[in-house]
């Protein structure tokens, strides 16, 4: 079985590594000390099974799940509490290792992982995943986006607007755009609806960013943004926008 | 407002302290002067109440000049004054009222001019004893708000003792300072038992400083040093540290754990996020007979804001408030990509406390 170790701290990826090595049929084909490079290594070298830390730097083990989709190999969940093993079964983890990890458990971890290959156990799929990214009962905080092999960290006050264009949403930050494959109403469902409002079919507004709004046409509006931009408002938008700044 | 007010049964023996006071003045009347029992009765009562409730504006001057940080002349230059404008207007009430008890028709009599020395003999006892009185309350007040602000600091402590407790027991922490020395266990015994003495030499520490009321700043930077050493042993190179600590500084006396739980947000709220790492900085230094501490760490603008930023920041801001009061303060200085408290103590050297 080839075996990915992702974990920020360097001894608990020795500690990890030590145990696993003592195991049969087990090669440890990479290490990662944070999400970006378990999302990387993930994705180049297709391990069977990858030992996922939660909290990382810059992406958690959650997260890392959501950016590799279904591409993502069979994981085993690790981290010094028990806080987040709810979560870790919604993203159907094979199990979930508390930190240090006894060399047995390990093996059961392994053997567990080993089984559902055999059986070919359905992966989880993209909504479960990003659904549990988010700590629960709370509003997405921010969007992660992969572009061109790197992933991009989008905290959501920095977005001005989301388009939507074709299968994809593409993020209006600073001027800048970022694209990634989600529906609208997909996203929707998780901004907090008091910070963010659909004003449009197509646009998802930053209710910060509005600087007023101009009627242009009977039942038709246009959002006008600090930075000039003009967005178009449909009907139920408007009203949605009135409710919320009164 | 008057805290007389804030209580009807203080308020109450106030009043009967003066109608007191307007019974003597009628005996004085009677007896010194002459005058009808009735018409003491109905002349001296009233203007003595009117004297009581005059003399409570005498709170405010109180209030402005608290004793021990006032110099007496000035006290006594402001209390000559006072009194002389209270006795001027309280004089002119007696004859106000004097007069509307007058019979219709009749003129001022001779008793009324006649009682001058006597009403300013009266109304400067009155002030006198109001005055007096307003500093025994003041006095009073005083004593009972520092035993409060004593119980307040005991608690605080006894809270920030419990927040240490659990930040021994910290479970992140704890399992993975634990995981760390089972790995070294493998590959380096030395290191292990290094990462188990200053494992324990933390718990120790934190456990004899709670108890104590103040200890000198040097004691608190060594554990603070012991905890990031020991986190330095989890994060490698990605946990720097840079300690700038004057001398004349080190047996400054400080509130125990007040430096530990912000150095360990500098880690876990800072460094921890960053990909690279970062430089946790305390630096200590005297700045006109104040104590400046500055703990100062790097931070990820793109990392989740956390649940339970502040926490340890809220405990120690009351702290320290409640410790010095108005003469202390903690800064926080946050931006993007950078996070730094900076706390503000009167330099008192831990021996002067002690003994």
């Amino acid at each position: 079985m080839r075996v990915l170790i992702v974990d920020d701290e360097t001894l608990a990826r020795s500690i990890l590594s030590e145990h696993l090595l003592k195991l049969p049929d087990v090669e440890i084909v990479g290490q990662a000390a944070n999400g970006f490079e378990a999302v990387k290594l993930a994705e180049e070298l297709n391990p069977d099974l990858m030992f996922l830390d939660i909290q990382m730097p810059k992406l958690s083990g959650f997260e890392v799940l959501e950016l590799l989709g279904e591409r993502a190999p069979a994981v085993v969940f690790t981290t010094a509490f028990d806080e987040y093993a709810l979560r870790a079964f919604e993203v159907h983890a094979v199990d979930y290792l508390l930190k240090p990890v006894e060399p047995p458990r390990l093996a059961a971890a392994v053997e567990r992982a080993a089984e559902r290959m055999r059986n070919r156990t359905p992966a989880p799929s993209a909504e479960q995943l990003s659904a549990a990214a988010r700590p629960p009962g709370r509003t997405l905080e921010r969007i992660l986006i992969r572009h061109e092999g790197r992933v991009h960290v989008l905290p959501l006050e920095r977005i001005d607007y989301i388009e939507a264009q074709d299968d994809y949403l593409s993020f209006a930050a600073a001027g800048k755009r970022l694209r990634k494959q989600q529906t609208m109403s997909d996203l929707e469902t998780q901004l907090d609806p008091t910070r963010f409002v659909r004003i449009h079919r197509s646009f998802i507004l930053n209710v910060e960013r509005l600087a007023r709004i101009d009627l242009y046409g009977k039942d038709s509006w246009l959002a006008i943004l600090a930075d000039g931009t003009k967005l178009p408002m449909s009907r139920t938008g408007h009203t949605k926008l009135k409710e919320l700044i009164g | 407002m008057h805290p007389i007010f804030k209580h009807r049964g203080r308020l109450l023996l106030y009043l009967a302290v003066w109608v007191v006071f307007g019974l003597l003045l009628t005996v004085v009347f009677v007896f010194g002067a002459k005058a009808p029992v009735a018409w003491s009765l109905e002349f001296a009562v009233p203007i003595a109440v009117a004297l009581g409730l005059q003399s409570l504006s005498f709170w405010y001057v109180v209030q402005a000049m608290p004793p021990g940080d006032t110099p007496v002349t000035r006290m006594a230059a402001t209390w000559a004054i006072a009194g002389m404008v209270s006795l001027i207007v309280w004089i002119a009430l007696a004859y106000g009222w004097a007069r509307w008890l007058l019979p219709e028709g009749q003129e001022y009599s001779d008793t009324a001019t006649g009682m001058l020395p006597l009403l300013i003999f009266a109304g400067a006892i009155g002030i006198s004893l109001a005055v007096l009185g307003h500093y025994l309350a003041g006095a009073f007040q005083r004593s009972r708000n520092a035993e409060r602000r004593a119980l307040e600091l005991q608690v605080l402590a006894r809270e920030a003792e419990l927040k240490s407790l659990r930040a021994q027991l910290d479970p992140h922490f704890l399992f993975n300072s634990l995981n760390s020395v089972a790995a070294l266990i493998g590959n380096d015994t030395t290191a292990a038992r290094q990462m188990c003495f200053l494992m324990a030499n933390f718990f120790r520490k934190s456990l004899t400083l709670a108890r104590q009321q103040a200890i000198p700043l040097a004691e608190e930077v060594s554990l603070a040093e012991t905890f990031l050493a020991i986190e330095k042993v989890r994060f490698g190179d990605r946990l720097r540290t840079n300690f700038d600590i004057a001398d004349d500084v080190k047996d400054v006396s400080v509130p125990p754990l007040m430096l530990q739980p912000l150095v360990e947000n500098a880690v876990h709220h800072g460094v921890a996020h960053m990909l690279e790492g970062g430089e946790v900085c305390v630096q200590a230094r005297r700045r006109e007979g104040f104590l400046e501490l500055v703990v100062a760490n790097p931070c990820d603008p793109d990392r989740p804001p956390s649940r339970s930023t502040g926490v340890g920041l809220v405990n120690v801001r009351s702290r320290v408030e409640t410790l010095c009061g108005h003469r202390a303060s903690v800064d926080v200085d946050a931006s993007e990509t950078a996070f730094r408290v900076s706390i503000l103590l009167p330099a008192v050297s831990s021996h002067t406390v002690t003994t």
